[in-house]
């Protein structure tokens, strides 16, 4: 199974390489107004095609893409139960505080447990390239920590379930 | 004052619609787009012809066609000559496309990836690496801008 991990972060890589081109355009609707087009979807010719990138059935990455801003949402692998617990606290966890991350939006997309909404105002700010590599990087670190936290979890009530029976 | 001025439903009218620059989906649809014939592709995956199958249903994807059940058919004979290609056959049969079948196979390589099966996506992310390595970011941008949706 981890044979297609480096072949599905490549994949992932390439394509927000080339859909994380974006330039500023005020709305077309309101005037004065900048909005994220990808957000607010009233002009189809503004939309790109969404693309999916999936590594099984359970995980998958959707990138959309519009001419300011570009929304990558992401489905972590969920084994069991306690794992889909554990996601879905580290992910809320996360997005509660997305105001530091800049690129992280508040919910996810439906469907999938962590979004990313990147505008043409982050990408002058920040390198593109780096910022790929930080999408590229949290994907990494989120299976990593996952898997730690499952296995100080059950640990932890391995240790805390002895010490009470010790009682017995 | 007349009766009529109690009816709101002028609110309700979209006047963006009746803008002059109003954005249409191009309208040409070609009703005779109708997709590479399974038959065909059976008999040709049959005698081991793998990259003529190929070449088959890109040069016959329904790009045109309006009937998303066209399209769904032919993306799943697209997919089952994806996964009938081994490995090493792979770079030899990408070298005979031009760019817009490369395109196109790129099209349908995405479109595999939203119908995820056994084993189906490690395959396709083996065909993204070596159609990339032959052509680069440019064939993504072109899935990602073009409206002609496969």
């Amino acid at each position: 199974m981890s044979t297609t991990l480096q072949p599905y972060l490549k994949a992932v890589r390439q394509t927000l390489t080339a859909a994380i081109c974006l330039e500023n355009f005020s709305s077309q609707v309101v005037e004065r107004h900048n909005k994220p087009e990808v957000e607010v979807r009233t002009s189809k010719e503004l939309l790109l095609t969404p693309v999916t990138i999936s590594r099984n059935e359970k995980e998958k990455v959707l990138i959309e893409g519009s001419i300011n801003s570009l929304r990558i949402s992401i489905a972590i692998k969920q084994a069991d139960e306690i794992e889909k617990i554990l996601c879905h606290k580290f992910m809320r966890f996360m997005m509660m505080r997305a105001e530091n991350f800049i690129v992280l939006r508040r919910k996810p997309v439906e469907g999938y447990d962590i979004s990313f909404l990147i505008t043409n105002f982050h990408t002058e700010q920040m390198y593109k390239h780096k910022v790929v590599d930080f999408i590229i990087h949290f994907m990494e670190e989120i299976d990593k920590e996952m898997s730690e936290m499952k296995l100080a979890v059950n640990s932890r009530a391995r240790i805390s379930a002895e010490e009470f029976l010790k009682r017995f | 004052m007349s009766k009529n001025t109690r009816n709101t439903a002028f609110r309700k009218v979209d006047v963006d619609q009746y803008g002059e620059e109003v954005y249409e989906e191009d309208q040409t649809a070609d009703e005779g787009a109708t997709g590479p014939s399974d038959a065909e592709v059976q008999s040709m995956l049959a005698k081991g012809r793998n990259g003529d199958a190929l070449q088959y249903v890109l040069t016959n994807a329904p790009l045109t066609s309006k009937n998303q059940g066209v399209k769904d058919k032919a993306a799943q004979t697209v997919l089952k000559v994806l996964m009938s290609l081994k490995a090493n056959e792979i770079e030899g049969s990408l070298k005979g496309l031009d760019q817009a079948k490369q395109d196109t196979l790129m099209k349908y390589i995405y479109r595999g990836f939203e119908n995820p099966s056994e084993g189906s996506s490690a395959q396709l992310l083996v065909w993204h690496d070596k159609l990339f390595a032959a052509t680069g970011v440019g064939s993504i941008v072109r899935v990602l801008t073009d409206r002609k949706r496969v």
